[in-house]
């Protein structure tokens, strides 16, 4: 009857009606859209737009930057020109609002109107980057600004990347990209030969190490996140027998510098002044490995992106393959 | 007499059981047979040949030169600026010495112990001028009290620039925490080699300013009354005493404690008379610095703690124990 | 004899009293008008562009109730505590410097060199990296550490009685002590613990609250009238023990009086800003040296304190472009400085230090 057709026209109507206004709703940007990020510790962060000026310590930025986010500012715990974890990246447009530990710039970063602040966790601190309890309740202001949130430092740095991925992706960033997809790819080469360098040395032991005038220090391999990534690939890192205070070190004095004897020694490259001091101790070649050129960088702790990842490992790669597995047994 | 005479031979002795203990002791126990080898048949491929010859030897030697120094230095100051409180810090060195190490490092990235040296003597000598320029002005010249005042300020004022660099450069704060302790590990032949010829000088002339301080340490006018020409003579002792304070600190980084506490002990066995402060002080000077070494090297396995730590932790008490039981002189 | 002549002597002391008094006030008040000029720069200069007039509409905004959320942020959250706080801090400094310089006789004994100081940084420094504690426990262990340093340096000079002399040695001692743990400290800690430390070390007012100035605010109200209380016989201290005891003056109660005032003042103020370099020795010197002979320089003292400290911060805030300092690098240099000057011009008045 014309009734019932009408009828269903009209149902097919309001249910088409419908179908388009949700659909607009969805595809309309920002109108409930909603941001949310859960860190470590099971905080959320919750913000109704997604944000797009952020201010971020150093290391967040080394990892986000290469992915597609740009902050509008930075903080950073040392000099920009001194910050290992920033080397190499475009900075350019980016407000460096503080260039030493714990100092941030809070007038600089007020006139910005930042909607969110990105830095890392550490669990051990209980603590953001540049909140840390040695600045007191210094930059605890800044959170009336704009609330903070980030990934977990934790044992691994490809980890740690990863959560950068997912950060960016939630904050709108494109990982298709054909930049970062040649990153990632890059990557997984490098890793792929670190692998193969390994498991063709198997007898090759390896000792990271910080060399000061008045001590060796040795690090305890779950420490570092990037150590416990090559651990678990397969590196046979010799551990500290007695790390001291929270388990990160172990002080020789250079009189014993040569209680352990790895083939190959990673010493700290954060700094080139590490292997000059290194390099200036007599006691330095009672280590055969020292004495036998078998030393090579350790990225150490610095490390945030797939292409500084890669360019590492493919150093470690060729100290490996150079390197005399036999050298002590 | 006789009993000054026989002290300064004890002393002498305990300072040649004190060498005798410093190439013998160590992080790493080495026993007397290998250690007499070491000495006379020199393997050079055996560890612990080397590290008696490379770590131990160097080690004491400039132990021995720098305690003496920081001895004699404190011993001259105490006297020439009559005040008990009186120590190589007081005039800048340090912090002179500091500064210019921190802008080696931040400015020109000199990174080794010996490129250290020559900046830290640097420092030394521009930070004492300044001091005791400032001190001379106006119509008394430089007294006791201005040029203490005068150090402090000079000090002050070197330190918070010394501090801008070390908040804002992390490299080389990071370098800087481990010279500034004071420590004689890691001084090899070079930076003997380097100091010897300012110590060695430098302990020479100190030994003869003992009329000088003397005279000067009876006070100003006494001593002017006796025939001395006090401004001229307040800066050849005090330039002595820079120069082997300076040294001092060139080689091994600011170890602050001993320069203020020997002086002391030395005059509680002699009494007042310089002639003999001043040998005594230099022998008890390496016997408390290489002594402190020593117990720093074993104290803390397999690591070792900086002698500059170890100074302050046995001599500061001791010194307050002094202190409270010793009647010593006003200022 | 004539009664001009008997009375001369007693009007040319009247006249001379008069005028040591008016250089007083002189003195006071040009310090008081240039610490205010200070606080009127700290509030209106800054990164964050904000006109004068926002900047007193946001002071006055309390009371008429217009609010501006950001400006107000900037002025009443930022500024303000922190100016306030600089003037506080400056203040308990200066104060703690005068009156150890003036209770020891010797112009070199102030809390950061007798240990004072260093005891609150080393106890700071502790809670810090080896016990990882933060904020509000980190300003009460500072506080402690310099409680626990001035006692065990009071007790250990005593014999039957504390010279002067001996506290300042031993304080040296202790000082010497204190400065070793936080060196050792250092060596032993990951450079980024240093670094928390470093900034915590230099005394800065970064961050300055009004609920953190609480206990400084509250200390001040206190302390101060109760320095002013005790300055006369701290006066007759001056002359010497037995001169003081002839003179009515209870010598042992006065000195551990003034010197426990002293004491709380520089550690309230540690605990708040950290030890800010040289304030406290500086201050002394250089308001005595302002005021000649004309006395008390307790408030004097104050005001110089309180005038280096927020010109420090402005200086170390705004001076050297991109960087941001702390204040206490500033301090250092601006308290050396100061002093150098006023040494060197002691030829005219030919006194010595």
């Amino acid at each position: 009857m014309a009734n019932v057709k009408f009828a269903g026209g009209f149902a097919m109507l309001k249910s088409m009606l419908v179908a388009a206004l949700l659909f607009s709703f969805a595809a309309t940007p920002g109108l409930a859209a909603e941001w949310s990020y859960t860190d470590g510790t099971g905080q959320t962060v919750t913000l109704d737009h997604v944000p797009n000026r952020i201010v971020m310590h150093a290391n967040t930025a080394a990892g986000l930057i290469p992915l597609g986010i740009r902050p509008i500012a930075i903080y950073v715990d040392s000099p920009v020109a001194e910050d290992k974890s920033l080397q190499g990246l475009d900075l350019s447009g980016i407000e460096i609002v503080g260039e030493a530990w714990g100092q941030i710039d809070i007038e600089k970063v007020a006139a910005l109107q930042p909607d969110l602040f990105l830095a890392e966790w550490w669990p051990l601190d209980k603590a953001f980057s540049g909140l840390e309890s040695g600045a007191g309740s210094t930059n605890q202001q800044i959170l009336k600004l704009a609330p903070i949130t980030g990934p977990t430092q934790g044992d691994s740095i490809v980890k740690l990347i990863g959560d950068y991925e997912t950060l960016a992706r939630s904050l709108g960033a494109n990982l298709d990209d054909p930049q970062i997809v040649a990153d990632k790819a890059a990557f997984e080469t490098a890793l792929g030969k670190f692998k193969a360098a390994v498991a063709s040395k198997p007898n090759l032991t390896a000792l990271p190490v910080w060399a000061g005038t008045d001590a060796l220090y040795v690090a305890a391999t779950q420490g570092s996140s990037e150590l416990m990534d090559f651990a678990g690939w397969g590196l046979k890192l010799i551990t500290p027998e007695l790390a001291d205070d929270r388990g990160y070190w172990e002080t020789l004095s250079w009189e014993q510098a040569d209680k352990y004897q790895p083939d190959l020694l990673l010493v700290d490259n954060r700094s080139d002044t590490t292997m000059q001091t290194a390099a200036a101790q007599p006691m330095w070649t009672s280590i055969k490995a020292a004495a036998a050129g078998q030393v090579t960088g350790w990225p150490a702790f610095w490390l945030r992106n797939y292409k500084a990842y890669a360019q590492a490992l493919d150093k470690l790669s060729a100290a490996i393959d150079g390197a005399d597995e036999n050298l002590t047994n | 007499m006789p009993a000054r005479a026989g002290g300064l031979l004890v002393l002498a002795i305990g300072l040649l059981a004190v060498l005798f203990a410093s190439v013998t002791v160590g992080a790493r126990p080495i026993s007397l047979a290998d250690v007499w080898a070491a000495l006379t048949t020199v393997d050079p491929d055996s560890t612990t040949h080397r590290i008696i010859l490379e770590l131990r030897l160097p080690r004491t030697l400039v132990g021995l030169l720098v305690g003496a120094a920081l001895g004699l230095s404190g011993a001259i100051l105490q006297g020439a600026t009559r005040n008990p409180l009186a120590d190589p810090g007081l005039l800048g060195i340090e912090a002179g010495a500091a500064l210019c190490v921190v802008l080696g490092i931040a400015v020109f990235g000199i990174s080794t112990l010996s490129g250290y040296v020559w900046l830290a003597f640097l420092g030394a000598g521009i930070a004492t001028v300044v001091v005791y320029a400032i001190a001379s002005m106006g119509r008394e010249g430089a007294t006791p009290v201005k040029l203490a005042l005068s150090g402090a300020a000079v000090t002050a004022a070197l330190y918070s620039v010394t501090s801008a660099f070390l908040i804002t450069s992390v490299t080389t704060l990071d370098q800087i925490r481990f010279w500034q302790v004071g420590a004689l590990s890691g001084r090899t032949m070079d930076i003997l080699w380097q100091v010897a010829p300012f110590l060695g000088a430098g302990i020479l002339l100190a030994l003869t300013t003992g009329r000088i301080l003397d005279g000067l340490s009876l006070g100003e006018d006494v001593a002017r009354g006796l025939g001395q020409r006090v401004q001229l003579s307040r800066a050849y002792v005090g330039f002595v005493a820079v120069i082997l304070a300076g040294a001092a600190v060139a080689a091994c980084g600011p170890i602050a404690f001993v320069g203020l506490t020997i002086p002391h002990v030395a005059r509680a066995m002699t009494g007042p008379n310089y002639r003999w402060i001043l040998p005594f002080s230099m022998l008890l000077g390496p016997i408390l610095l290489l002594g402190a070494d020593i117990v720093g090297r074993v104290i803390a396995p397999p690591g070792e703690l900086q002698v500059g730590i170890v100074t302050a932790a046995i001599g500061a008490p001791f010194f307050i124990a002094f202190v409270r039981r010793r009647k010593l002189a006003e200022l | 004899m004539n009664v001009s002549v008997q009375f001369a002597p007693v009007t040319l002391v009247a006249t001379a009293r008069r005028r040591l008094k008016a250089r007083w006030w002189l003195v006071s008040s040009a310090l008081a008008m240039i610490t205010l000029v200070l606080m009127a720069v700290a509030l209106t200069v800054g990164d964050y562009p904000l006109p004068v007039s926002d900047v007193v509409r946001s002071l006055l905004s309390p009371f008429t109730g217009q609010v501006d959320q950001a400006n107000d942020f900037i002025v009443l959250g930022v500024r303000l505590p922190r100016a306030v706080t600089g003037l506080l801090a400056g203040a308990a400094f200066g104060l703690s410097g005068v009156i150890f310089q003036t209770v020891l006789r010797n112009p070199l004994a102030s809390p950061d060199i007798v240990g004072i100081t260093t005891g609150a940084s080393t106890a700071a420094v502790v809670a810090l990296i080896i016990f990882h504690l933060s904020g509000f426990a980190v300003a009460a262990s500072a506080t402690g550490g310099a409680v626990v340093i001035a006692a065990l340096i009071y007790a250990l000079s005593w014999r039957g009685g504390v010279t002067p002399y001996r506290l300042v040695l031993v304080g040296i001692g202790m000082a010497a002590i204190a400065a070793a743990i936080t060196s050792y400290t250092f060596t032993r800690a990951r450079i980024a613990e240093v670094q928390q430390a470093m900034a915590w070390l230099t005394g800065s007012l970064n961050g300055a609250t009004f609920e953190a100035l609480l206990p400084l605010a509250l200390g001040l109200m206190v302390l101060a009238p109760l320095a002013a209380v005790l300055c006369r016989p701290l006066a007759s201290l001056e002359l010497g023990d037995d001169a003081a005891k002839a003179l009515g003056t209870r010598v042992e109660v006065t000195r551990l009086g003034t010197l426990l005032v002293a004491v709380v003042l520089a550690s309230f103020a540690t605990a708040t800003v950290g030890p800010l370099a040289f304030v406290a020795f500086a201050a002394g010197p250089v308001a005595k040296r302002l005021l000649g002979p004309a006395g008390n320089a307790l408030l004097p003292a104050a005001l110089v304190g309180a005038a280096v400290t927020i010109g420090a911060d402005l200086i170390a805030q705004h001076a050297l472009g991109r960087t941001q300092l702390p204040a206490g690098v500033v301090t250092g240099a601006i308290g050396a400085l100061f002093l150098i000057y006023l040494l060197a011009a002691a030829n005219r008045s030919g006194r010595g230090a």
